[in-house]
């Protein structure tokens, strides 16, 4: 573990040209944006010594990521000088490009967004990216990956996918890719925004233990609960840093009522009288210092009672709670309904929702939390119609989502606003007001009722100035609040809210919290999806746990680590009536999404050392690889293509039973059960079946058959169809071999190896090949945003199937302009990942799984060459091929 | 591409990399809502730029070329020298991964949009080639337009060599067009040449592939060219180059935002 940290020793502070122990000396250093006239930074002095852990604080947009990105050495100033672990890589006004390279190699950076991060689908191959870079050795590189993987306690994932993890996962193996390269540096740029609490927790103790191995951390952050460890606290504020007192900096990052936190103060929230009820989740460890705050809270509208069944199967209870003063917004009548719903992704074995039940009331507010994984987002879709339920009713204001007319959706469509978990990535007009008006108009209300809506919603987000600028130029915080407002124009009765304050700062999410308390006084019934108890408590009547409960602080994690794994759905249900009077439904406990959760019980409940022994192989145990898996990727890229291609030459049968003997001996060879083949084929079976038809309808020689609609089928159409259909079957099957016996990293780095002589050429045969792999690890992301997106904006009454074809094409710029502005927002991240990971244009990298040609691969070339030799014999010689 | 400007200076970039001549623009309130209105008069300078493609800066002080700030997407501004930097930047490398990847996404979705004809399917990544081409440059739709279509290589062969030819046959000449005519008559004009070019391929492809999937001799393919084989290329470059007009407008300012 500790040589995963040694310092490099071209980087370390070993060879400083500068003061010795200091990571980073930045002296007087401006940044602008605009060349000069506004300065984002504006005259910076900070020394950070070795070994030091700092948080930068700072509100939305103060440069707090700028500043992140020059001391990690990803971009330069405008002015002043920045010496990076003793290199002077910023002097005189001019950035030192070969101190740059060598600083850089030492200091690590980790940003928000995990999966902009992750250069590949395979974990292991991730990590190595980074060293590789380096140029290590592959034995080297091995060690690197497995330190640093059981550095942020991910051992035993080497070969999983990361785009199937949970968040804090996928965070967690972006960091153990930056510690491979073993960095005296660490920058990390908000690494928890994204990720629920017991995420964040296992962030943070990955840092607790760098900082205890003397690595040097900047850590730039909103969450006043990840200051605790920090041996200074910087605000960046107007451009000049200033040192705050713990005190002072809780403070100033709750203002009022931000996030979570068991450091904020007393916030006096109060809404117009209410009673005032005990609320707090009393037992809860997590929360105790706030839960006493509570006594001071008023929560206006109490509990309500609630309903719950849970499934017998899953052995959930449901408590009633009593019922108490009803608030008189509340009405007795449901908003929202759903009775014994179940749903299941499609490619899942276990259902997201099980037979779960719940009643949300007019005019209620409704929090629903539970961990990352456990069908809060499935909800809000179910509830908004995006989704079908498996089984069960969802009725949403007296609307059967089951059964709906036409005119029930439309009636649906404006009754209910959807806010998803970061709405900003729908922004797409080119002011502020079109995008609010987008859905106003699309009801097809009159230009003056639109106009209206569109300045109440601007009113009530405070954006109204911003009206005229481009949603694009504006900050993350107020691109959210435009975006919310896009919804809050089309005024629905019930508003569904995913995450809505995520990676805001204080003043935003204090806009939002003031919103949804104005929607609420006016009657609209809100459903609050959060990660924050304290938000759940402070804006909440009632809270719905999904799942178990939230872990809530770290005291309380430490002590349940080991209970996680074992605890069933019944103690987390038990755990969050204990803890949380509020709760009054649990649904099933064991409902999460498999793939998420199911992968974080097995890192908490893997033991240390078994594991890492048993990972300390740079491939899966032999046994498990069959023969096709185990070849070089360059030999089995060439091969598998010219078999392909060759297979078209097939033109009769004896000739198409060669060919299927020989993908038969390589679908063996690779241990690809039929079941899986067909089932990987399913897609093109329909492509199959025309090509069948067409050709048997196209040949009209031969002698006639049977005759369809005037059109003789004959026997020779019948040999052309079932020739053509079944060897093209045979190429998409040695497509499948090809494809599930190599991983995406070997297909990319055999592309780049086999292309690499045209190098000589001027092509940049590397970045090609790094492209490639880039892109094939974008594409389901890209997938999932484009889905969300068009979601989202039907949501709002676009459809591009129906009106007139103005309106389609703006329905579908509406659709394509964000995703367009997502593929550039993943490549702004991921170039900075690529960065901060040393990748550059013609380096000379090493390769972890190092590919040379063996025995196996001669074998393999032999066979097939001597198939191709049966079958060209076959085709002019021996056997004369019948002419069709 | 162009910029609305009220004045016009000339200077040479230097520093990152792309030695050109830039003219560019001295700032001009509010620009952008005259431009759109299309008031103000035509456009004076034409911004060009070498394969990097984007332009544009607006920087008031002159005298100091290097503050400028370069908002190409694949150059960036306060470069460290190190890997943001020359033709193939990791901005680059990232930029063209991510348009590798949506055209990707849009090949795998593929339609029928004649009757009749249901082994002709239209698919939208045409329109992602086209718009790297304007954005980047030939090179990038040559890119794009190949990688897009590697996965392809595995299921059906001679099928994604077809495409891959249609698609560089159509992207490439119309980046080339638009990268020395930067107006909206460039792109017009890119998108009319690059249809001609995207036929031709197409209808040579098709008598070159279709024998291999269905029993017909080239005879008969070419019998399909006028009724089959020449409408639906038409109705699909069709669509292409519409939605690339419009969509390209809004993607261009994001690019230069």
């Amino acid at each position: 573990m500790n040589t995963a940290f040694d310092k490099p020793t071209d980087a370390g502070p070993s060879s400083p040209t500068n003061e010795p122990g200091l990571s980073a000396s930045l002296h007087d250093v401006g940044f602008s944006y605009d060349g000069g006239t506004s300065w984002v930074l504006n005259g910076i002095d900070l020394d950070i010594k070795v070994g030091e852990r700092i948080c930068l604080v700072g509100p939305n947009g103060s440069g707090k990521s700028t500043l992140a990105r020059l001391i990690a050495g990803l971009s330069s100033p405008d002015r002043g000088s920045i010496a990076l672990l003793g290199y002077d890589v910023f002097h005189d006004g001019k950035p030192n490009s070969g101190l740059y390279r060598k600083a850089r190699k030492g200091i690590g950076a980790v940003f928000q967004n995990p999966m902009d991060q992750i250069i590949t689908t395979v974990v292991g191959d991730d990590v190595a990216f980074g060293p590789e870079n380096l140029a290590l050795a592959p034995d080297v590189i091995t060690t690197r990956v497995h330190e640093s993987l059981d550095a942020v306690d991910m051992e035993g994932t080497l070969f999983d996918d990361p785009s199937r993890m949970s968040g804090g996962q996928q965070q967690r193996i972006a960091i153990a890719g930056i510690l491979a390269m073993a960095p005296s540096m660490i920058v990390l740029d908000e690494p928890t925004a994204m990720l629920d609490l017991a995420a964040q927790h296992d962030v943070l103790d990955v840092l607790d233990n760098l900082q205890h191995e003397g690595t040097t951390i900047v850590h730039v952050t909103h969450r006043p609960e990840e200051l605790k460890h920090a041996d200074r606290i910087l605000s960046l504020e107007d451009g000049e840093l200033v040192e705050l007192t713990p005190t002072q900096a809780a403070l100033k990052l709750s203002v009022t009522n931000a996030d979570d936190t068991g450091l904020l103060k007393p916030d006096g929230l109060i809404i117009e009288g209410g009673s005032r009820k005990d609320n707090g989740l009393k037992t809860d460890g997590a929360l105790n210092g706030s839960a006493k705050e509570d006594v001071n809270r008023t929560i206006n509208h109490s509990q309500t009672e609630f309903q719950a069944a849970a499934s017998s199967d899953t052995a959930a209870s449901a408590t009633n709670a009593p019922a108490s003063d009803n608030a008189p917004a509340i009405t007795a009548e449901p908003a929202i309904r759903f009775d014994h719903v179940s749903y299941r992704y499609p490619k899942s074995d276990k259902d997201t929702l099980h037979d779960f039940s719940m009643t949300i009331k007019q005019g209620e507010i409704v929090a629903i939390m539970g961990r990352n994984g456990t069908g809060k987002t499935t909800l809000t879709r179910l509830m908004s119609a995006l989704s079908k339920p498996d089984s069960g009713t969802i009725q949403v204001s007296g609307i059967d989502l089951s059964s709906m007319s036409r005119r029930d959706k439309k009636a649906l469509r404006s009754s209910v606003g959807l806010v998803m978990q970061q709405p900003e990535q729908q922004l797409f007009a080119e002011t502020v007001r079109q995008d609010v008006a987008y859905g106003p108009s699309n009801q097809g209300l009159p230009a003056q009722v639109v106009d209206q809506r569109v300045n109440r919603a601007l009113t009530l987000l405070g954006i109204d100035g911003l009206a005229d600028r481009s949603p694009f130029s504006l900050s993350g915080g107020q691109q959210r609040l435009t975006a919310i407002a896009g919804i809050i124009a089309c005024e629905p009765r019930i508003l569904i809210l995913d995450e809505p304050t995520a990676g805001l700062d204080a003043s935003a999410s204090e806009r939002i919290y003031a919103l949804i308390r104005t929607l609420n006084a006016h009657g609209v019934t809100i459903v609050l999806i959060t990660h924050s108890p304290r938000q759940a408590r402070q804006l909440a009547d009632r809270v719905i746990t999904l799942g178990g409960v939230e872990q809530g602080d770290k005291s309380q994690k430490d002590s349940n680590h080991h209970s996680r794994n074992d605890s069933g759905p019944n103690t987390a249900i038990d755990k969050a009536i204990d803890t949380d009077t509020s709760v009054h439904a649990s649904a099933a406990g064991n409902i999460d999404q498999p793939r998420q959760h199911t992968s974080d019980e097995k890192t908490a409940t893997s033991g240390n050392a078994d594991q890492v022994g048993a990972a300390n192989q740079p491939t899966p145990p032999a046994q498990r690889q069959s023969i096709i898996e185990r070849l070089d990727p360059r030999v089995k890229l060439i091969v598998f293509l010219v078999l392909m291609f060759t297979s078209f030459m097939v033109t009769s049968l004896p000739q198409l039973a060669l060919t299927a003997v020989m993908v038969v001996i390589l679908a063996a060879a690779a241990k690809l059960g039929p079941k899986l083949l067909f089932r990987s084929m399913k897609g093109f079976l329909i492509l199959l079946a025309v090509m069948g038809v067409i050709n048997m309808l196209f040949v009209r020689t031969g002698r006639p058959l049977v005759s369809i609609a005037s059109f003789p089928i004959t026997d020779d159409g019948v040999m052309a169809a079932i020739l053509y259909t079944c060897r093209f079957g045979l190429v998409i099957l040695l497509g499948i071999i090809l494809l599930q016996t190599t991983t995406p990293t070997a297909l990319t780095d055999g592309f780049g190896s086999l292309l690499s002589p045209l190098r000589k050429f001027g092509l940049h045969t590397q970045e090609l090949a790094l492209v490639m792999s880039l892109a094939l690890r974008f594409l389901p992301t890209l997938a999932a945003e484009a889905r969300n997106i068009i979601d989202a904006q039907s949501a709002r009454g676009g459809s591009i199937e129906t009106g007139s074809p103005t309106r389609r094409l703006k329905a579908l710029a509406a659709i394509v302009v964000p995703i367009f502005a997502g593929a550039l927002r993943h490549s702004d991240n991921l170039s900075l990942a690529l960065d901060a990971r040393c990748y550059e244009e013609n380096i000379e990298r090493t390769h972890w799984h190092a590919m040379h040609v063996a025995r196996r691969d001669v074998a393999f070339i032999v066979l097939c060459a001597l198939y191709l030799a049966i079958l060209l014999t076959l085709k002019t010689g021996l056997v004369a091929a019948p002419r069709l | 591409m162009e910029m609305q400007v009220s004045g016009k200076v000339k200077f040479l970039i230097g520093g990152n990399g792309t030695v050109g001549f830039i003219t560019t623009a001295l700032p001009k309130p509010a620009s952008r809502e005259s431009g759109r209105s299309g008031e103000n008069p035509r456009p004076t300078v034409t911004v060009r730029m070498k394969e990097t493609g984007l332009i544009v800066s607006d920087i008031s002080d002159t005298q100091n070329p290097s503050g400028s700030h370069n908002r190409d997407k694949t150059q960036s501004t306060h470069s460290t020298g190190v890997a943001d930097n020359g033709r193939w930047s990791t901005q680059r490398i990232a930029i063209y991964a991510l348009f590798v990847a949506l055209a990707m996404a849009a090949s795998f979705i593929e339609f029928p949009i004649m009757p009749g004809v249901p082994w002709l399917k239209y698919d939208l990544s045409g329109i992602i080639c086209l718009v790297a081409g304007f954005a980047f440059g030939p090179m990038a739709a040559f890119i794009v337009s190949v990688l897009s279509w590697i996965p392809h290589l595995f299921m059906n062969p001679w099928g994604a060599v077809m495409s891959i030819a249609v698609a560089v046959f159509l992207s490439v000449p119309a980046a080339m067009v638009y990268k020395r005519i930067r107006t909206r008559m460039g792109a017009l004009a890119g998108i009319l040449v690059g249809v001609v070019f995207g036929l031709i391929a197409a209808i040579g492809g098709n008598l070159l592939i279709t024998p291999i999937y269905a029993h017909m001799t080239t005879a008969q393919v070419l019998k399909m060219v006028v009724p089959i084989l020449l409408p639906f290329n038409l109705i699909k470059f069709a669509i292409h180059g519409v939605v690339t007009f419009i969509i390209y407008k809004p993607i261009s300012n994001l690019l230069n935002r």
